[in-house]
């Protein structure tokens, strides 16, 4: 029972159910379950994203080229799909974008494993050379006509809600489950595997990480693979939920879901934090995002209300750190 | 070992820099236009957009080129890579430092861009503008049309849809763009003029789409939930209808609800032949990067800027100066489609 008290998850939760409470309150919207459904809907993309973003801010790093990465992969594989003229399944689109996920991670990771520099500023670096490449050397433009299966699968729904009183209709996509099956995946991962472990060690203390015996620069290396080819799941489930691919859609999310990972409890520092923590911060910042006209926010001052749950969130969990801190140093005197 | 580190550190700072100068270099850089390079009597003028991949800009380009294929100027587009102030004010400062004799500026945000145009300015290159009314430091800004009226435009084809009566709202880009926000006043000023069973949602009267199409697609479907009267938004960025469209049909509001705005033909081609957009308006983007060009060339020779001067394209060839405004210049230049023209555009 202390445990739970003292976690950031448990505060975070609170804190999802008191908005959940105010905006209901406020507009008798919030529970009805097409709205439970647009706000699942609007979870898939930054809770995807936020899952990769945990795993590095775990390890002690911080990735910001995660929306750069996405959009390359995507947009290259888009086009490539669209000049062809592919009728096919979905299955190739989905391949061809895990494969270029994973080599672009990959690029990340061999600079981040062989390079001692703070990974901040190398994947400042290589978000400028993916969007580089999109813009400069594949020239991207909107592509407004997908390949049918791929408009196909943005429009598939698990089931639709309708709300008894308004009529109005909200389908859940199909891409839900991927966000469910890699939530599952990683959660396993990261709390029973050497390789999850690893993680977690290395962001503690890497020298330590390898006094115990981690491999730190396969683990390192292998984490950003497996980044990569989250981030580009989620980009190409954007784009085939818009039926367009808009190249520039994606870009400066990174800011959005680093946040909302810290505000879950993941430290800045890395070694600490938790996936459950992390997707109940998205959701929070998901259904802020998602319900200020609900409650009737003022266009004006919706950036102002985001930030400063922003700052308040970010806040009590660094003071949070803090407090855990001087318990160690005074543990250790 | 903590020299040898720190070295490593060093090294490793400048290779990643040398990436990140790299990638800017190749952002964007739509046309290879070699700045300094040219001759004397040969005007180099570049026309900034508010982002090189969005349609309408690489449409406008079109016109550009054109342009620079009839005169045989050195003429280019370079803009950002992604819709951001920052980064136009960047393109806007290297284009200084390579001392173009002009620059045509698309304005991300007026506002964030006064100082580096004077800037420009102060170095004796030529600012001419387009779609930044509000815009200080330019010598002229050009519009397709006298904002207000373009306005009262899409609200004519919003009302038709509508059937004249009911309430609407108005979507901007952002509530700092200054066409988008006169587009929509212009609007409810024509509602309030022509329409009179038509009203305002006055708990929600504008809203931002953040040029962004998952965006205007999240903000549709909260406003119908939260008002079930609402009957029709007026977008104005070219990304505001094709997400209010996917917002109505994926809340089976069809036929109930309606959106007019701006888009392209080809983009929007599938909502409109569904009928999920009533009509959308416009200005064809490649004849404004031309008689954007006109205008600065005209600067440039020093010809007289007068009500009625023709910058060479239809709709753009009786500019007239805009009400108490030695600045900014109109034409009439605007166009209409829907479901039954839409093929007839080719861009």
């Amino acid at each position: 029972m202390k445990r739970i008290l003292r976690s950031t998850e448990f505060y975070v939760f609170l804190v999802v159910v008191a908005i959940s409470i105010i905006i209901q309150a406020r507009s008798g919207q919030f529970f009805t379950a097409n709205n439970l459904v647009d706000i699942a809907n609007a979870m898939v993309v930054p809770g995807l994203f936020a899952i990769g973003a945990y795993m590095v801010l775990v390890s002690g790093g911080i990735d910001v080229s995660f929306p750069a990465l996405a959009s390359l992969a995507v947009y290259a594989a888009t086009r490539f799909l669209v000049d062809i003229g592919y009728e096919g399944s979905i299955l190739l689109p989905f391949a061809i974008v895990i494969v270029l996920g994973a080599l672009l991670g990959a690029f990340n990771g061999l600079f981040t494993t062989f390079l001692v520099i703070p990974t901040l500023i190398i994947t400042l670096g290589t978000a400028n050379v993916f969007s580089g490449i999109m813009q400069g050397a594949l020239n991207s433009v909107q592509i407004s006509t997908l390949p049918p299966s791929m408009n196909a699968f943005g429009r598939a729904n698990l089931f639709v809600a309708t709300n008894p009183t308004s009529g109005l209709t909200s389908s859940m996509p199909v891409s839900f489950l991927i966000l469910v099956a890699v939530a599952v995946i990683i959660f396993f991962v990261m709390k029973f595997t050497m390789f999850g472990r690893g993680i977690y060690a290395i962001g503690g203390d890497e020298a330590s990480a390898i006094r115990a015996g981690f491999k730190v620069k396969a683990i390192k290396f292998w984490l950003y693979v497996v980044v990569g080819v989250i981030a580009a799941l989620a980009g190409l489930i954007r784009t085939t939920s818009m039926g367009q691919m808009h190249p520039t859609n994606l870009l400066g999310m990174e800011i959005m879901v680093i946040a909302a990972v810290v505000l879950g409890g993941v430290a800045i520092t890395g070694g600490t934090g938790s996936l459950t923590g992390v997707m109940l911060g998205t959701l929070l910042i998901v259904i802020v995002q998602n319900s200020m006209i609900l409650v009737g926010v003022p266009t004006y001052w919706q950036r102002f209300a985001l930030g400063t749950l922003i700052i308040v969130g970010t806040g009590v969990s660094a003071v949070q750190l803090m407090r855990r801190r001087t318990r160690q140093r005074l543990v250790s005197a | 070992m903590k020299q040898r580190r720190l070295l490593s550190k060093i090294a490793g700072l400048t290779l990643a820099s040398a990436l990140a100068l790299t990638a800017c270099g190749g952002d964007g850089a739509t046309t290879p236009g070699d700045g300094g390079d040219t001759g004397d009597s040969k005007h180099t003028i570049v026309i900034v957009p508010k982002d090189s991949t969005n349609p309408w800009f690489v449409r406008m380009e079109t016109g550009v080129k054109k342009y620079a294929a009839d005169t045989g100027l050195d003429v280019y587009q370079k803009g950002p890579a992604e819709t951001d102030a920052t980064m136009q004010v960047q393109v806007i400062r290297d284009l200084i430092a390579q001392k173009v004799d002009a620059i045509g500026v698309i304005p991300v945000d007026p506002g964030a861009l006064e100082p580096v145009l004077k800037e420009a300015m102060d170095a004796g290159i030529v600012v001419v503008t387009h779609e930044g009314a509000s815009q200080q430091n330019t010598q002229y800004n050009i519009e397709a049309f006298n904002n207000s009226a373009y306005g009262g435009f899409i609200m004519d084809n919003l009302a038709e849809a509508m059937g004249e009566e009911g309430t609407y709202t108005t979507m901007v880009g952002h509530v700092t763009n200054a066409s988008h926000n006169e587009w929509a006043d212009g609007g409810v000023a024509q509602q309030k003029e022509k329409y009179p069973n038509m009203k305002l949602l006055e708990a929600e009267p504008r809203v931002e789409s953040q040029d962004d199409g998952e965006v205007a697609y999240q903000k549709a479907k909260e406003l119908f939930k939260k008002y079930p009267d609402l009957k029709g938004i007026m977008g104005t960025s070219s990304f505001d209808a094709p997400g209010v469209a996917r917002a109505i049909e994926e809340l089976g509001l069809k036929d109930k609800v309606f959106t007019a705005g701006t888009g392209l033909p080809e983009a929007n081609k599938e909502i409109l032949d569904k009928g999920l957009v009533h009509a959308l308006t416009l200005w064809d983007p490649a004849d404004a990067g031309y008689a954007l060009a006109e205008m600065a060339r005209k600067v440039l020779d020093g010809e007289e800027i007068k009500d009625g001067i023709d910058l060479k394209v239809k709709g753009w060839d009786n500019m007239k100066f805009a009400e108490g405004s030695d600045k900014v210049l109109e034409g009439e230049g605007w166009i209409v489609i829907n479901g039954e023209n839409v093929d007839s555009f080719g861009f």
